[in-house]
């Protein structure tokens, strides 16, 4: 899921907020006015979230509480007491370090050249017109909305012929080549909320294009370029079917494929270890979730980047 | 535009053109055995299957010794059978990522011989003297259509069942079980599921997650008794409209629908097969398995030991449908150790497999793995024969066991039957509608001229 | 045609002399060319191919993995008298429906609507868990809910407390565990789309509406959702689009099965190529799911006509 509900974040906000001109965001329409059905209407609401809420968490803990389990089971439970022998046994380079090592190279590969030949594409696209610019974003649209996991077998097929089997490049060129119209698109309209009166200055220094792009268009885009870093990255890590299809020796495998194989193997007896090695692997995405939040300023950072 | 996008799409073409004819550059023809060489090593390792695993992480470091210059890099390949195949054939489907050394079902060599996976080693083996030692029946089991040798056997196996004798004492039935027919399976089943709560009366494969195991532990061990004893497949021909099949699947129906067998969710699971062995048998949950020769090997050491194996353990072999001669059935298999088709150090790769199954080592694996030994001085082994208590019972159904049909068609055609068993088990098809569709998908697969009605 | 070559960016004076025109175009198109190399191999590379691979019997083991036949449109002609295929493309359909336009959806409303009414810190923490289940690793959160739904799992053991019977959900109910897991999965995206619409309606347009006595209800129908219609059109086809997709949820947790019930296209498209190593015959339906998408695709971009320029 990860890579395609991130692949398509883009054009859900652009198209309707035309280069991000609109992306201001009101004080989150907080009542103005204090009634008696309003706090009925809250305590509705909140009952509602509440449940929602715990919907959302019980999978969640099921992890957590399943990782510190000596006697971890299926069923989410509180474990009777809190054992650090799940951490303690999936603590081994062939079976975690080396797996996380290899998603964090996928990942952070994936995300650079997505950013780069992003960056690059978008410039154009966003200063210049060029004749086939409409063609080519209706491409890049089009694109961003193809369930690309959905062709892995044509995918492996290629990939045989390429003679791209099993080597990590390969992976990173493929996941770059997915999550690069999304990244195009959305770095197109970051770009187009930097005015271009700055670069005018610029240029009349003589500053080259690249130049001016580097200089004065970047810095002034760092928070789109977090977003969209943090989400490739997000969606190359967590990226499951394009790996297990493309890559064949363990050592080259990342943590998914690597977690996916302990699950099968030994899945149906070391639950406990099993959400050991679950939470080492998703708490570096979450973090950069959180840093990125940050970073962007505000809590609604993420949907308001996608609005470009 | 138009004709910038036939352009674009042109240069496109052109582009993978190009990179395609790079990489089917064939280097694979000098081969060189000498020097700075590795071999790649592909096999499986499961939660209940490590005893290969432990041989050759035994092996690797006696032949890098004896051989300066040569890395042997092991590449486990840690899936259930069905899954453990797919992996092989995506590894096997470049030549950049093809083993050197394979471990190899007999039953997939002449599939991946006909595909080009494999090495014809008829060269290496005659030069071989411990090749003498391999019975013909093994060797048999390494040929391709084409007549030419893939792989050496590593041991071979025979099905029958297994019973947990303390849950037959607590359900009043004989110790000395030997049903006569499938009824009388059935039977002991219900009984069992009527006084011993809480146990799995009976356990016959039935998921398509399961693969092979479903096929041939589970329905040709019916099927192979049925009628007389032709099971799929009778001189070139496949055989359609089979009563025998018809009745196998109903076998099924009877066991899944009267709840005789595991729940569905445990049954369905790709790693049905390593419950069955580490924890269903150990824990005293079922009470019969149809099961595999193997077994006890991962009960004697590893991970999985269970000291009291012995005596909570009956056998039995598995009777024809109603008794009809010879009165019991079997099936066998094994594996093999075959070289890869792109290996570039073909001579190495053979010497780590002649390595591998010498005489010591193959004992070893034989008698940790539970194996029936195919090379004779290994048979005759005063270790091998006194290692394990089941060997001599297992042996025995050597007599009236069957073999699967060697065409490069069977795998296929065995993932149809994991789909025909799966649907009558779950209740969503009938055995005779999942027979017909059998018998269709088989017309399609080996084509008209290759089926003939069952009489 | 000429004039609209290039077009400086806005207010910039100087005019480019004829003769360098061609050269400028070429240098400010230059940096596009790694973007369009990678997309045309990897993207339009495989999309191709599986145009190509869709006409060929090859096989993943046996003589057709050596030898290859090309077949034209035999595949293509057997997927549409094949019962699986019908089968599997109806479960698709339901999936995509129920999961994505319905579930994610109408969760993912509801879950923006109160997250503005509900006290801060509950909004947070809650939107934070929904946000954690959509960032975390797609197989990650696929065992999380294979062991929620699993027999021995949260799901009955919870309903066990009323006293309720265990229930084989994964194998009686397989294609509605996996429903409820995508909602799980897919909603924060929803939710965040349409967080941020909901923040773009101007809260006056709403004060009015209750100064004239409309409902709450009254106003989010007949006020914000007009005004937010475009975020839905949009957020339904992407929804769809990212619910074709989805193949790792369904293969951990119920492997396409019992038998085919739960096995949507990506499912299929796998199962024929890599188990029944019909490799031809996966690729096609794989192509027909592109085209599936592609349709979806040009419909979204033909009614919404996002603003390209």
């Amino acid at each position: 899921m990860t890579t395609l509900d991130t692949t398509s974040v883009t054009p859900a906000a652009s198209p309707s907020s035309g280069a991000g001109s609109r992306a201001r965001h009101r004080g989150a329409g907080m009542p103005t006015v204090a009634s008696p059905r309003r706090s009925t209407g809250r305590f509705l609401a909140s009952l509602a979230l509440v449940l929602v809420g715990l919907s959302f968490l019980v999978p969640l803990a099921w992890i957590l509480l399943s990782s510190v389990d000596p006697a971890a089971t299926v069923s989410v439970g509180v474990p009777s007491s809190v054992t650090a022998d799940n951490f303690k046994a999936v603590f081994t380079k062939d079976q975690t370090f080396l797996p996380l090592w290899n998603s964090l190279v996928i990942s952070l590969g994936t995300a650079l050249i997505t950013v780069v030949v992003g960056v690059l594409a978008a410039y154009p696209l966003s200063r210049y017109r060029m004749r086939f610019q409409r063609g080519f974003l209706y491409t890049i649209l089009f694109a961003t909305c193809l369930p690309i996991t959905a062709i892995m077998v044509p995918v492996y097929s290629l990939f045989v012929k390429l003679s791209l089997l099993d080597s990590t490049p390969g992976v990173i060129l493929f996941l770059s080549a997915s999550s690069l119209p999304m990244a195009i698109w959305m770095l197109k309209n970051f770009m187009d909320s930097v005015p271009v009166s700055l670069e005018e200055a610029a240029w009349v220094d003589g500053a080259s294009s690249m130049r001016a792009l580097g200089r004065i268009v970047l810095p002034l885009m760092r928070p789109g370029l977090a977003v969209v870093l943090m989400l490739v990255f997000t969606q190359a890590w967590g990226n499951f079917f394009v790996p297990f299809i493309l890559t064949t020796s363990a050592e080259k495998q990342p943590a998914a494929v690597a977690i996916y194989q302990f699950f099968g193997t030994y899945g149906s007896i070391a639950y406990g270890k099993l959400a050991a090695f679950s939470i080492l692997y998703s708490v570096p995405v979450l973090v950069l979730y959180l840093l990125t939040q940050r970073l962007s300023g505000g809590a609604n950072a993420l949907a308001g980047g996608m609005k470009g | 535009m138009r004709v910038r996008t036939g352009l674009a799409l042109g240069t496109v073409g052109a582009l993978v053109a190009t990179l395609a004819a790079c990489s089917s550059d064939d280097g694979s023809k000098d081969a060189q055995d000498t020097g700075t060489r590795t071999i790649t090593v592909a096999y499986q390792k499961t939660a209940s299957f490590h005893q290969l695993d432990d041989l050759l992480q035994k092996v690797k470091p006696e032949f890098e010794k004896a051989n300066p210059g040569v890395t042997v890099k092991l590449e486990p390949i840690e899936a259930e059978e069905d899954q453990y195949y797919t992996k092989l054939a995506l590894m096997n489907g470049s030549k950049s990522t093809a083993p050197d050394v394979i471990y190899e079902d007999t039953f997939q060599v002449m599939s991946d011989a006909a595909a080009g996976y494999l090495l014809p080693i008829d060269d290496y083996v005659k030069k071989w003297s411990d090749w003498d030692q391999f019975q013909d029946a093994a060797k048999q089991a390494g040929l391709g259509v084409d007549g030419k040798t893939y792989g050496v056997s590593m041991g071979t196996d025979t099905r029958g069942i297994y019973f947990n004798k303390d849950i037959f004492t607590k359900a009043g039935l004989p110790t000395d079980w030997q049903p006569k027919t499938w009824d009388d399976i059935l039977a002991a089943a219900r009984t069992v599921k009527a006084k011993v709560p809480g146990v799995t009366p009976l356990n016959i494969y039935a998921g398509k997650a399961g693969g092979e195991q479903t096929t041939m532990q589970g329905f040709e061990m019916l099927d192979y008794g049925t009628g007389d004893g032709k099971g799929l497949h009778d001189g070139d021909k496949w055989l359609t409209g089979s009563q025998g099949f018809v009745d196998s699947l109903s076998f099924y129906k009877t066991v899944y629908s009267e709840k005789l067998g595991p729940s569905l969710d445990v049954a369905l699971d790709a790693s049905v097969g390593s419950k069955v062995a580490t924890e269903l048998f150990p824990k005293g949950k079922l009470a019969i398995g149809i099961d595999g020769s193997w077994q006890p090997g991962g009960w004697i050491s590893g991970d999985n030991k269970w000291p009291g194996w012995e005596k909570a353990m009956g056998y039995a072999a598995m009777p024809t449908q109603t008794g009809q001669a010879p009165g019991t059935t079997s099936m066998s298999g094994g594996w093999l150790l075959s070289v890869g088709a792109h290996t570039k150090h073909p001579q190495t790769a053979f010497d780590f497999v002649s390595t591998a199954l010498n005489k010591d080592n193959s004992l070893t694996y034989d008698t940790t793995n539970s194996q029936i030994a195919v090379r004779k001085d290994v048979a005759a082994d005063p270790a091998y024969l006194s290692y394990n208590p089941s060997f001599k019972f297992f042996s025995g159904l050597v007599a009236t066991t069957h073999f699967r049909p060697a065409t490069p068609d069977y795998s296929q055609i065995s993932s149809n039957i994991q789909v025909a068993v799966e649907s009558v088990a779950t209740g969503q098809a009938s055995p005779e509608d999942a027979a017909k569709k059998y018998d269709e998908e088989l017309e399609k697969i080996v084509g008209k001229d290759a089926v003939s009605a069952a009489g | 045609m000429a004039t609209e070559i290039f077009v400086a960016p806005t207010g910039r004076g100087r005019r480019p002399r004829p003769g360098s025109r061609r050269l400028r175009a070429l240098t400010r198109s230059t940096p596009l060319v790694p973007a369009v190399v990678l997309l045309a191999v990897f993207l339009l590379g495989p999309i191709l191919w599986a145009l190509y691979g869709s006409m060929t019997n090859t096989g993943l083991t046996g003589y057709r993995a050596a030898k290859p036949e090309f077949v034209g449109l035999d595949n293509y002609t057997a997927l549409l008298s094949d019962g699986d295929f019908w089968k599997s493309a109806w479960l698709t359909v339901v999936f995509v429906f129920a999961s994505a336009v319905v579930g994610q959806n109408v969760l993912g409303m509801a879950l923006a609507v109160l997250l503005r009414i509900a006290p801060k810190t509950l909004a947070s923490v809650v939107s934070t868990l929904v946000v954690v289940a959509w960032v975390m690793p797609e197989i990650v959160a696929a065992f999380a809910l294979y062991a929620f739904f699993s027999t021995d799992g949260t799901l009955n053991a919870f309903l066990g407390c009323f006293g309720l019977d265990k229930t084989t959900w994964l194998i009686t109910f397989p294609l509605l565990s996996v429903i409820l897991a995508n909602i799980w999965r897919g909603t924060a995206f929803s939710m965040m789309v349409y967080r941020a619409a909901l923040s773009e309606v101007p809260a006056e347009v709403d004060e009015a509406a209750q100064i004239d006595g409309a409902t709450g209800w009254q106003r989010f129908s007949r006020i914000t959702l007009p005004m937010i219609r475009r975020s839905i059109s949009t957020n339904l086809m992407l929804t769809t689009l990212q619910t074709l997709a989805v193949f790792t949820l369904i293969w951990v947790m119920t492997g396409g099965g019992p038998g085919t019930a739960s096995s949507t296209l990506p499912v299929l498209a796998y199962q024929e190529a890599f188990k029944f190593s019909q490799v031809g015959y996966g690729t096609a339906i794989a192509t027909v799911t592109i085209l599936v998408g592609a349709v979806f695709s040009v419909i979204y971009i033909k009614v919404l006509k996002p603003e390209v320029d």
